[in-house]
Order: structure tokens, then sequence, then C-alpha cells
């Protein structure tokens, strides 16, 4: 009895069963203390940006990793939806409830979430000499790129433009992280600023990540980034002069590729200023990798999504243009982007920023400010290029006035960025500008079922038109975000 | 198959006898424990109902037919007594005490308990009534079987675990399930499959299980302290009695259909359709009419199923065993799922002298479960693919080789088209192709198994220890084709993992019991126990494969282009020091208590433990001496109250942090939980009254119940936009309530001859209400606010089909909106869209409408629910039939949306009734192309789809012949002692309104989304013959 009682104490004594910590959790007091640990949360971020949450789960590229791209193309007429997959969006039947507005909410929230606590944690982290204020500024400028990137995102998805009213209700813009519980309610009460506001705070982020970022590769932010995703912006805002203000700055560092495939074939080129990295282990996986959607099922790819006849079929896409040739595949039921290709590992990266897009922004505001000859030289230094010497380039005669050399940049636009997810984008702040009555008609889902729809002049059914006005032109803000926020609930868009 | 809901009613035979009297007897039933007289027995006439009971000081008298023979005398607690009648007029008896029933012992947790003394809430389930039914595992025929205790089979998938509710629903974010203790041993109940449901209960072989405890109210479930809020579920498993040993074998084969398939439409009629929907929005027809297929052929099948068992039971005084064999293997109708498992059993106690003992519980099983792809909306999910597969489109192409005689376009993207100018929607598979090549094979090894050693330290003084351990070793292998279907994508993949799981728990008890002054009983246990468990797994895949050849057994090295691992670390502890004090004066007044204090890893170092008590008193009023009743034998009365916690509130979920995350850009680390050192334990007070009472033949039991939990551990949701970690952080936020009455009578209704009649009914009432929450909590489906059932279905409001257009009607605000279906003008004018809704002129669609608004549609939960098992006995033969209900719920019938779907795919048949002309009233709006989202509001719940709930379930019928005693010495000398043939079915009728395929079938599992029926595999009906051998 004695014995037993002395074993059963020592024992209890070397039994602390209790007294575990997690294996695989990095507790926060411990996430700064190392210049690698400090490294490693900032892939993280990427990591975020690439691979954030849909309908509760990693997976389908929200919001950078592929979803961007899809969203936007299918939100306009240039891409063909086939299926169901993205009939939400095509159709654009969404609602409170549905997955891909819900999604994009979500991932980039959460991408922003992950910046914001890595900014409030750099300044002490430079002061205990983990990182020089070198090192903790680079991260700064990353992270401050990738916050205006995200909020953007939110902007042209979830508020009006900024084109037609700055006053207008933008989106919270998040600029501290919450990691404990005691900051909700700091966090709660951040409104919809107005959409001006917000602007001003993506270029604030902007200008500072300008200062802080070095140059660099496409596949980091770097300064060439910030400043490419000014010129967007900046294009979003009507700021024509802001707009060459920032082409200027990459004059000398970027150019535009001769082959226009080249930009996707690497992502490395001369016109590649930022992608997003997928790789076989890390990406949007078989229901959203660009590849895999996008891609040719003879080729084995899926084929959901494919180029629509609508622009195929356009008279303002030479028919001897190289990126009908070099960009595309088909089957005998349409016609697909070639734009990304690894259909059995993913491995496209995600083009966010292209050279290309800032000389067509340069050339816009060339063309609006009223130098229409210099506006025409941009445009042609990207189409020519895919045009045999047998076509003649445009010229500012030939084009007619500033709304005919306009409407050829906004059409070099959608081919140049087609499959890029582009044209959702510039439909949203055209529309606001009142240059596009809303979302044009598209060819009806799932209607396009043969290659004669691109090949021969056979009647299209068209179909999904959102007028500017219609609450549908933008989305509404998840139903999840206006319950949970107990503090101070944001507003609805209104109609939803 | 159309059903009716047809009424029940509990109805008690009577018979009414007219024989001539012609004698009277008198006398008195006395026993050795009550020699002034036993009240309130039985004194029957042989043969017939006709008798009377004795009065109080036992005496009886009775008028006996002229012809009649034996009296029978009968009471509860004693034995049964024949007399003969002969010339007698007078009869005493003296009656016997059946040792048995009277000192029926109940486990109840470190220990075990006479029912009589107990005071708590106890239901025991002999395994008699369920051990030669097929199924899977145990406790899905625990179904109706005790009041309290819901058990729900969601879907015929072999190998996923039922949903276990005790007393409804007491957790919303952490398990609601209970905790399962087998022989002692708290089980692991975590599926460590990742390809496969494989339920961790199915492990057990049914076979080897002695009896069920179940620990439903505080008090009784208050020894388990922390970790008894959902209740506790106590296995015993068959040991060994000392004298020769007997050998038992126990085989039945049969097959398995499914309950009911989907009422599809034909080829033909689905060509009109699909031409239909893509006409009334302007485009070209692409369907044709060629062949008609039903693809529910390739799914579904008759699976054979067979058991076999073998037992050795026996012993000496000192050392008593039971070893058994145990060998199932099950084809569920759904293909290919399957699930076989091998066991083995050793279960020995030996006293080494009369103050010590030890002894063993050990078993291994190994099971194997070949699964499927099931998904609700994956492309290669079995029900989803079968009932969307266009149905005027051959199966089989017997010279397309390349995809082994399958009907696959050339480049393996999806089913052939036949003769449509189109493939289905998104592309699915062929499922045959499918379900022939593509691998999900999960086989676990289970060993759980105690040591025990007990000595006597002095007269009623006895110190107990125990070690056990469970051990699941479960590895995974999957396997997909890469020409077609889900590893086409890939070129092919194999996927192999290992997921053990390992835990020990030791418990220590010193027990002691003693009589004082002859009246005092006590019975006082004090005891210590830990617990530790491990969770592990480590996974390789690779795709691209370059040999179809080499992927069908296991992965290979070198077969593949590309590789990837993963693997995670997790544990768990557990410790505890509790006490149990049993008290009882006379028997009469009864009381108990228990204390308890834990700890648990889960929670940060500062809050890991707390303290749990219950106490609970009864008084058997029947023992009174004015208690004087002739009909009333015996009653009790009970109440109890305990507070007791949950421990499974997730495996450090009080802490915060950075994970590792792989992105495009390199391995980092991303913030993926936020801390919370704050959090405390949730804990659960528990109410309960009771009475356990018989009258005449009829023993009854009524228990109330309230359980109030508070503090609730709950994922409480944050603001989306905060981009706080999967938008929750765990706080002890939150309250809800449960309170229900529960209520089972039994009796021996007719015992005359060779025939007897037991019935055995049961049935509970629950009214759970979410009191307290920070926010509402909203998924798909289900919204939960405070002042409701959890998990109600919430959605868009129908309002039916608009006679004028056939455009959708549904509720916006307090008025009626129209969708408007129609395509864009020429000019890209947008026609379609949200219109109001005249009714006085319907057909005008040129004002815009506000979108529907969400209500609360129903609540998921059942009201009531119960059972009812009826037993016949007629000379051999023996039959049951056990009928099982449950109602007052509603269910979302997704399945049924999504079957009207308007795009490419196969349609339930109800769409024939789709508004084709002006003026017509129907239910199925206009076809329209790709307008699901508008038409059906799918993003939510719709009236539309929900449905009651209500059941009644004819579950078991079962028929035995036992062949007589005489015929088997005659036949095999001896050698076989005894020998029943029986014959069964499961399942085999529902009587419901509901229309989907069974008012059971649900997708989901958890508390916060509930009640929706959603493409999961029909239940399983069964068929079986068998024999019970004893050697």
């Amino acid at each position: 009895m004695g014995l037993v009682a002395l074993a059963v104490a020592g024992f209890t004594s070397a039994c602390d069963v209790t007294e575990l910590t997690p294996a695989t959790l990095i507790p926060d007091s411990e996430a700064f203390t190392t210049a690698a640990r400090i490294e490693s949360a900032v892939l993280g971020v990427y990591e975020s940006a690439q691979r954030g949450f849909y309908a509760g789960a990693v997976q389908r590229g929200y919001p950078f990793g592929a979803a961007n791209v899809e969203q936007g193309d299918m939100r306009g007429e240039d891409m063909y939806n086939d299926q169901l997959f993205y009939e939400i969006t095509y159709v654009g039947s969404y609602s409170p409830n549905s997955a891909n507005n819900n999604g994009m909410w979500i991932s980039l929230y959460r991408m922003i979430n992950r910046l914001n606590i890595i900014l409030d944690n750099l300044d002490e982290a430079i002061a205990n000499g983990v990182l020089t204020s070198e090192e903790g500024n680079e991260y700064k400028g990353e992270m401050l790129f990738m916050r205006a990137l995200a909020h953007h995102e939110l902007l042209v998805h979830f508020a009006r433009p900024y084109s037609d009213d700055p006053s207008s209700m933008g989106i919270p813009y998040r600029t501290f992280g919450i990691d404990d519980v005691t900051k909700v309610p700091e966090g709660e009460a951040v409104g919809r600023t107005t959409v001006g506001e917000d602007y001003t705070q993506l270029l604030a982020d902007l200008d500072a990540a300008e200062g802080f970022l070095p140059e660099g590769g496409a596949f980091r932010a770097n300064k060439g980034a910030a400043i490419a995703l000014k010129s967007r912006i900046k294009l979003h805002m009507g700021d024509w002069a802001g707009v060459l203000t920032e082409y200027n700055k990459l004059t000398s560092k970027y150019a535009v590729t001769a082959n226009p495939a080249t930009p996707f074939r690497g992502g490395n080129s001369s016109d590649n200023i930022f992608s997003f990295v997928n790789s076989a282990e890390a990406n949007p996986g078989v229901n959203g990798a660009l590849p895999s959607m996008y891609g040719n099922p003879d080729l084995g790819a899926r084929g959901l999504v494919k180029i629509s006849p609508l622009i195929w079929r356009s008279d303002f896409w030479n028919a001897e243009d190289t990126r009908r040739s070099l960009l595309t595949t088909r089957d005998g039921r349409g016609i697909y982007t070639d734009k990304y290709q690894d259909a059995t590992t993913y491995t496209d990266p995600n083009v966010i920023l292209r050279y290309a897009e800032v000389v067509l922004n340069a050339a816009e505001a060339n063309a609006r400010t009223g130098k229409l000859a210099e506006a025409v030289t941009l445009l042609n230094s990207v189409r020519s290029r895919a045009l045999p010497a047998s076509v003649p380039a445009y010229t500012v005669a030939g084009l007619g006035n500033e709304d005919g050399v306009l409407t050829a940049i906004w059409n070099e636009r959608r081919i140049e960025f087609l499959a890029e997810g582009r044209r959702w984008p510039d439909i949203h702040r055209l529309s606001g500008e009142g240059k596009m009555a809303g979302v044009p008609s598209k060819v009806a889902s799932r209607s396009v079922t043969n290659i004669d729809f691109y090949t021969t002049d056979r009647a299209l059914s068209l179909n999904h038109s959102i007028e500017y006005s219609n609450s549908r032109f933008i989305w509404p803000i998840p139903l999840a975000e206006l319950q949970t926020n107990v503090t101070a609930p944001i507003e609805q868009n209104p109609g939803y | 198959m159309k059903k009716v809901l047809l009424g029940f009613a509990l109805s008690l035979l009577t018979v009414m006898s007219v024989l001539a009297q012609s004698k009277t007897i008198t006398g008195r039933v006395t026993s050795a424990e009550e020699p002034e007289g036993v009240p309130g027995a039985s004194v029957v006439v042989k043969g017939t109902t006709q008798g009377t009971i004795t009065d109080i000081d036992g005496s009886y008298s009775i008028q006996v037919p002229s012809e009649a023979t034996t009296l029978v005398y009968s009471f509860v607690g004693y034995l049964t007594k024949e007399m003969p009648i002969g010339s007698n007029s007078v009869i005493n008896v003296v009656m016997d005490v059946d040792v048995k029933t009277l000192n029926e012992v109940v486990v109840v947790g470190y220990g075990t308990q006479e029912r009589r003394e107990i005071t708590g809430s106890v239901t025991s389930i002999d395994s008699k009534a369920i051990e030669n039914l097929v199924s899977p595992s145990f406790e899905s025929q625990l179904a109706g079987r005790a009041p309290g205790v819901q058990i729900t089979t969601p879907s015929g998938i072999l190998g996923a675990a039922p949903i276990i509710r005790i007393r409804g629903v007491n957790s919303i974010s952490s398990s609601a399930s209970p905790l399962i203790v087998i022989d002692g041993v708290p089980v692991v109940s975590n599926d460590r499959s990742s390809v496969n449901a494989a339920n961790p209960l199915a492990n057990i072989n049914p076979a080897d299980i002695a009896s069920f405890e179940v620990l439903k109210d505080g008090s009784a479930s208050a020894i388990y302290g922390s970790r008894a809020a959902n209740g506790v579920i106590l296995i015993t498993t068959k040991r060994g009695s000392s004298g020769k040993a007997k050998v038992s074998y126990n085989t039945s084969m049969g097959f398995n259909e499914e309950v009911d398939r989907f009422d599809l439409l034909t080829g033909d009629e689905w060509v009109t359709i699909a031409n239909e929907k893509l006409a009334n929005a302007g485009q070209d027809p692409l369907a044709f009419n060629d062949v008609n297929t039903d693809w529910q052929d390739l799914i579904f099948r008759k699976g054979f199923t067979q058991q076999h068992n073998l037992s050795i039971a026996g012993g000496s005084d000192a050392t008593k065993y039971f070893f058994s064999l145990g060998y199932t293997d099950q084809e569920s109708p759904v293909r290919p799922n399957e699930l076989s498992r091998y066991s083995f059993r050793a279960n020995i106690d030996h006293s080494i002298s009369k103050a010590v003992r030890i002894g063993t519980s050990l078993s291994y099983s190994y099971t194997e479960i070949f699964g499927l792809n099931n998904g609700a909306n994956s492309l290669s999910g079995a029900i989803y693919n079968a009932t969307r597969s266009l149905p005027n489109v051959p199966i089989y192409d017997p010279e397309n080789t390349a995809f082994d005689g399958y009907n696959v376009t050339a480049n393996g993207a999806t089913t052939g088209f036949g003769a449509n100018l189109a493939g289905p929607d998104n592309n699915i598979p062929n499922i045959g192709f499918v379900i022939d090549n593509n691998l999900y094979r999960s086989r676990t090894h289970r060993a759980i198994g105690n040591a025990y050693g007990e000595i006597d330290i002095i007269t009623g003084l006895t110190a107990r220890s125990q070690i056990g351990i469970d051990l699941t070793m479960n590895d995974d292998f999957q396997s997909l084709d890469p020409r077609h279907g889900d590893g086409r994508s890939s070129n092919g993949s194999v996927f192999m993992a290992y997921n053990p799981a390992f835990r020990w728990n030791w418990q220590n008890t010193l027990n002691y019991q003693t009589v004082i002054a002859d009246d005092h009983n006590l019975n006082v246990t004090a005891g210590l126990e830990y617990q530790f468990t491990k969770f592990y797994n480590f996974s390789a895949s690779g795709t691209d494969i370059s040999d179809n050849f080499y992927r069908l057994n296991n992965i290979i090295s070198g077969s593949y282009n590309n590789q990837f691992s993963g693997g995670g670390y997790a544990e768990r502890g557990f410790d505890s020091y509790f006490g149990r004090f049993n008290y009882s004066y006379k028997g009469k007044y009864l009381a108990s208590f228990t204390l308890r204090n834990d700890g648990i890893s889960d929670l940060a170092i500062e809050n890991q433990r707390g303290t749990f008590f219950g106490g609970s008193v009864g008084w058997r009023v029947s023992d009174e001496s004015f208690f004087n009743s002739e009909l009333i034998s015996d009653f009790k009365v009970r109440a109890s109250y305990a507070e007791v916690g949950n421990t499974e509130i997730g495996t450090f979920a009080a802490y915060g942090g950075y994970s590792p995350v792989l992105g495009g850009a390199g391995a980092g680390i991303g913030y993926s939980a936020i801390a919370n050192n704050n959090l405390q334990w949730e804990t659960s007070k528990k109410f309960n009254v009771g009475l356990d009472m018989t009258i005449g033949r009829v023993t009854v039991a009524v228990d109330y119940f309230t359980n109030d939990i508070d503090g609730l551990i709950l994922d409480a949701p944050t603001a989306l936009s905060l981009g706080v970690p999967d938008n929750e952080i765990s706080q002890n936020i939150g309250a809800m309530t449960n309170s229900g009455l529960e209520f089972r009578a039994y009796a021996n209704v007719i015992n005359r001859g060779k025939f007897s009649w037991d019935t055995d009914f049961n049935i509970t009432f629950i009214k759970n209400e979410v009191t307290d929450l920070i926010s509402p909590l909203t998924s798909t489906y289900n919204r939960t606010e405070v002042g409701n059932p959890i998990a109600q279905l919430y959605g868009y409001q129908w309002a039916g089909v608009n006679p004028a257009n056939g455009n959708p009607l549904y509720v916006s605000g307090d008025v009626i909106v129209q969708y408007n279906l129609q395509p864009d003008l020429p000019d890209g004018t947008r026609r379609s869209g949200y219109k109001a809704y005249d009714p006085a002129n319907p057909g005008d669609v040129s004002v815009t409408g506000s979108a529907p608004t969400q209500a609360y549609l129903g609540n998921t939960l059942p009201k009531w629910q119960g059972g009812w098992s009826n037993n016949f006995k007629f000379g051999n033969f023996d039959a049951e039939i056990f009928t099982r209900f449950s109602g007052g719920n509603y269910l979302m019938n997704e399945s049924l949306r999504g079957l009207l779907g308007q795009g490419f795919s196969n349609n339930h048949a109800s769409i024939l009734n789709r508004w084709t002309e002006s003026g017509q009233v129907t239910d199925i709006p206009k076809l329209y192309t790709g307008s699901d989202q508008d038409m059906w509001q799918n993003s939510a719940a719709n009236s539309r789809f929900v449905e009651k709930g209500d059941f009644v379930k004819i579950q078991n019928i079962v028929l035995g012949y036992t062949v007589p005693q005489a015929a088997l010495t005659s036949a095999f000398k001896g050698a076989i002692s005894n020998a029943r043939f029986f014959a069964q079915v499961q399942n085999p009728f529902t009587f419901t309104g509901y229309s989907g395929l069974d008012p059971e079938s649900n997708q989901y599992s958890g508390q916060l989304q509930f009640g929706v029926d959603w493409n999961v595999a029909p239940i399983i009906r069964t068929y079986t013959l068998g024999v019970n051998v004893g050697f």
C-alpha cells in the first residue's frame, strides 16, 4: 500500500500532462524577434495574397493568386463564361450571401490584417536592433504597396467609381492590425470613409512605399511596382498629369516586349513590373488556377472560360495581330487564351502590373490633355509590335479626334490585357465618368458551343448587361460583415 | 415512392375472458424478505389472462375454471413461480428473490451501482436487441432505444459517423458529441482518415459489447466532470464467467440496397426541358433525342453483406476469460463503398488471492474502408454526378478503348456529348469511369485495452489502478486516374498518409463501502486520473504520373514527376482529482455527491483548472410504511443538480500566433489565431427530476430536465473586414438552454402459454433556446440568434410563380417582387432583374423592384422523438418490430433545388410542371438557362424547398426460430447446445411527408449548420438471414 502510494506520488509529480504548448504556433511575442522570422512573416503576406480564403478554406487563388483576374474578366464582356462556375459573377446575380464577392472581401481584409500587424511591429524590431532601419523600411514599403493594392481591389468591386463622385461611400481603410481581443472595438469603429478619402490614403501609402522600396524583380514589391500602381490609381482618379508623372519615372527602367507572349513566359521580362508567384506546391489549385480554368481542354485544362466571340469578331482587333496567334489556342468549341499554360502544376505567375499598362495609361492621359500625337505614339508602341509591318500604325488623323484616339486606346487595353482581369476596372471608371453606360451585354452564358461562333457571323445571343445606375453595378457588402460588427456596423450598398 | 404520414397510437391489447368459473382458490404470497406478505403480486391462471393481484398482506382470492391446472405468481424483483392447482383450494406461496434484477448492477463510471440505488438519470441498453443487426458501427443501432438519446444516420456511406446527441445540442461551436468510455477507457473519437469518412467507432466489433449505459443528467455524469457536458456513453464488453467453456458462433448474410432513388427525367423528357431553357433565353437548341440513360444505375447496386462472430467464454473460480474473433464485410449500395473489419478480443480476470485481483481487456481491430468522392458539389461526387449527367447520352462507348469503353470525349475533359451539341455543365466526368478507376482507401489498426489491479486493503476498502491505451494507426491511400475525372488535371495523382493517434489514460481509485448500524449504506470513491493524447500525421503525394500501371496499390517511388509532402502534430493533456459519496438509508433515502477538479492543456496555464460538482437525492416512496398501494409496487422519486464542463473545445483553443504557410514566394509564417488567455471552462448546469414506478406489469420512468450552458466557448465571429484569422476569436460568450421531458414505459403485455408480448416505448420532448450571443451566427442555410433554437433555417421566402409570365415571386420586405427572366434587348438594354409585382396587373414588369429579403424558415432540431419496440414469442418463434419516430423539425431540400437547376444538366422529374403558358398556376417558373441564382436564390435557404421532417420508421423487423432442444440433442448428440435461425430487415418502411429520399438525410453534422439534405447518399435498407449456434 505504501509502495503504491509512493509510486503514485512519484509518477504524479512527473506527470505534467497539462502544461503543453502548441508545436505549430509561434506565439505573438516571438514572431518579430529575429530578422529571419520577420522575413517569414512578410512571406506570409504574399501567401495570404496569393492563397487566401474562399468559402472557409484556402482555395481558388483569392484574392491575387487568380481570382482578381477571373472576377475582373467575368464582370466584363471580353471573356466568356462557358460553365456554371463563374455564372453568378458573369450574369450579375450576386447577393450579400454569394460566394465570390464574399471571398474577395474576406481574403483581401485577411491579407490587409496580416500586413498591418507587421507594419505595427517593424518600428519596435528596428528599435531593438533586430532589423536595420534600412531593412525595416524596405519591409514597410512592401507592406504599404500591398495595402494599397488590396484596398484598391476592394474599391473597384464594392464602391462606386471615383470618376463619378469622390464623396460617395468608400470602403473601410484599415491602417492598423488586429491581433488582440481588445483591439476589436477600435477596428469595428473604422467605417466606410468616402471614396475620395480612400484614394487619398492609397496615394499616401504608395508615396511612402515608393520612398521605402528599392528597385527589384517583379516577384517582390519594388519601387517600380509602387509607381505603376500609382499610375493606375491616378488614371481612376482622372489625375492625368499625375499619370504622366508616374509614367516618366519608369520609361528608362522597363520596356514593352516585342513578343506579346514574353511577359507570360516566366514573368520576369522587361514588361513585368509585379507578379504574384505560383508554385507547384502553392497555387490556386484545379478550381482556381488560371491555366486550369482558362486553358484549352485539348491541352489538359478545363476550358471553363473562353475568349468571347464579341472581341474575337470585333473590327478593332486586326486579323493579323500576333496576339490572336501567339496568345490563343482553339478546339472545336471555342478559342482560349494561351497566356497561362501550366495546366498540370499551375505554376504560371499571376501578372499584376505590366509596363504596357503604364504606357497605355500614359497614352490615355496624353489624349485627355489634348496631346493626341503623343498619345497615338504610345498607343502604337504597344499595338504595332503585335502587327506585321504591312499593317499601318494608327495616326491621329486616321483616328479622327480625341474621342477616336481614346476609343482606340480603350480597345487596345481590351486586346492587350485580355484574360488579365483588367476589363472590369476600366468598365468601372469609364462608366462612372459617363464614357460607358455600364456593363455591356455579353454573349449569353453557355451559348457558345462551337468554333463557328468565332469564325462565322453566326448570331450571338446577348444578355447580362448592367446599366451604371443599377445597384448591381457594384457588389454587395457580405451580410456577415454587417451582422458581426456589433458596435458600428457599416452601411450596405443600396439595393441589396 | 410515395409516402404517407400515418398516425401512430400506443394501444394496449386487452383480452376479455368469458370462460366459465367454477372454483375459488385463496392463499398468501410471502417471501423471505417480506414475510408479512408480498403486496401487488400477480396471480394468473396459466395460459389465460385471467388473474388477480395480492392485497397488502399478500393474500389473494381467485376464481379458476375447472380445467385450469396451474397458477402463475409473479412480481418485480422475484422469480416467477408456477404452482399446480390439483385439488387444493388454498395455495400459499413463498417467492424467491430474483437476484439478477434486484441487484441489477449498473456501470456508472469508476465503478458500479445497484440499479435501485441510482438517483441520477441512467439508461441501460442491453446489447441483445441489436447484436445480430448489420451496421458498420454499434451506435447507429442505439437510435430510438433510450429516451433522450438522439442518434441520426445521415447518409448511406459506410464509414460516415452517425450524429449522437444526448438531451439535445449542448454546445455551439465546441463538440456536442458524448464522451464514449469503453471498459473504463475514454476513447479517441476523432476521425483520423483524410480520404474517407472513417468513423472511429466502426473499429469496435458490436458483437463484443455486453451493455451500454447512457449517463444523461448531471449527477450521473458528474463523475466525468469536465467531459460530461454532452452526456457519457459507457460501454462494457463481454466477460467470462466460471464454468465450462461456452462457444458461440453467430453469422448473417444478406444485401444492402438504397432506400430510394432520385426521380429524374428520361433522356427524351430532358431534351425538351433543356432546349426550352435555351429557347426562353433566345438561344438555339443544344440537346437532341438519342437514348434514355439512368446514370443512377451506375452508382447503385445491391451490396453483399456478411458478418461472422466466434466467441469462447468460461473460466474457473479464480480465472475467467472471454475471447472473440469477428469478421464483417459490408458493401454499401453506393459503389464502390465497402467496409470490412477483422477484430479480436481477450478479456481476462484473475483472482490472485481473495484480496488481490488483476485483469485485462484487450482488443485489436483492422478496418478497411473503400470510399469514394461524394462531395455534394464535387464534379466527381457520385450522387451529384449521377443526378446531373445527361440522360440522353450513353454511358458506354465500346470503341473508346483509351477510356476503357466509357463514353468520354477524346481529350478526356468530360463525358461524351452523344447527340448533343454541348457537354454537361462544368464538364462533369463519366461517373462510371471514375468509380472504376479512382481509389479511396483507408485502413485503420486500432488497439484499445486496459490492465487493472485491485487490492482489498481492509474489509470494504479497495484500491484499484487501471492503465488504458487507445492506439489508432490509420493509413490512407488515394489514387486518381490521369485520363479522366479528378486526376486528369494533375495528370494522375497518388496520395498516402499515416495518421496515428495515441492516448494513454491512468486511473487510480480508492473505494470504501460499508454498512453502518444495518441501515446506513455508504459507498465512497476517491481517485485521480491522467490522460495524454498525441495526434500526428505525415503524408506524401505525387502528381503527373509516368504510368497508370504503378498507381493502383501504393505510392511507388519514381513513378511521378512532382512530389509533395506534409505533416502535423498536436497533443492534449488532461488530469483530474475526484471523489464520489453515495449514501442510502434502508434503501429508502438515497443521496449521491461528486466533486472533481480537472485541468486541460487546451486552456492557458493560468485558467486550466476547473471544479465541477454534482449531487442527487432519491426517495423510494414505496418503501415507506404509509405507502399502501395495491397497484403500484415500486415508486421512487429523484432529483439531481450538477455543473459539468466540456473538454472538446479544440486543441490549444486559447492559444494564438503564427502558423507555417507555404506560398508561391516561399515558406513563411502567417498570423493564424488570436490568443485569448482569459478563456475559461464552459460549464453546463444540469438539473433533473424524475420518477420510476411500477404499476402492475407496467414500469414507467419519467424525467424532466434542464441544462443551462453558460460561458460557452464560442468561436465568436468578428467583422470580416477586421481580417482576423478565420474571422473568429475563441471567447466565453453565449448561453443556451435545453429543457425536456422523457418518458419510458415497458411491460410484459401478454404472457400466456406459448405466447408472450413485451413492449417498450419511449418518447422525448426537447426544447432548445440560445439565450445569449455576441451576434447572430449565420451560415449558408442556417442562422442562430438569441431567443431561437440553434441553427434555424434562414433564407428567402418563396411566393410562387407569376401566372402571367412565369417569373419567380419572392417576398421583399412586406411586398412581393418578381425576377424578370428575359434577355437584353438588341441595343444592350437589360430587361432582367427584380421588378415590382402587382397582383392586379401581374404581367407588368416595368417598375424596378427591390431584392428579396430573408426570414426564418423553420427549426432544424426535432422537438420530439422516440422509439417503440415490440417483442413477440410464440413457442420457438420470436419476432421483434422496432419503430422509431421523430418530428417537429424542418429540413431544406437542397438536393431538389439543385435538381431544378437551369443549366445543361439533368433535372428532377417535377420540372415537367414548369410554367409554359399565360395563366398557368404552377410551382416551377418559366425555364431560363443560367438563371439558377435569381430563380432559386441559391446562396441561402429558400422556403420553396423547406419541408417538415416528421417521420415514423419501421426500423427493424426480426423473425427468429429457435431449434427445439430435443431436436438438437437427437441430431447432434449434444455437440450443439442451442441454435437459432433468424431473418431480418432493417429500414423496411418510412412514413413521412418529406419529398426527398429520407427525412434524416443531412449534409452537415455540426451544430450551427444543420437540417440540409444536399446530395447525400440514400440511407441503407438491409436484408439478412443468419444463425446463432452455441456449442
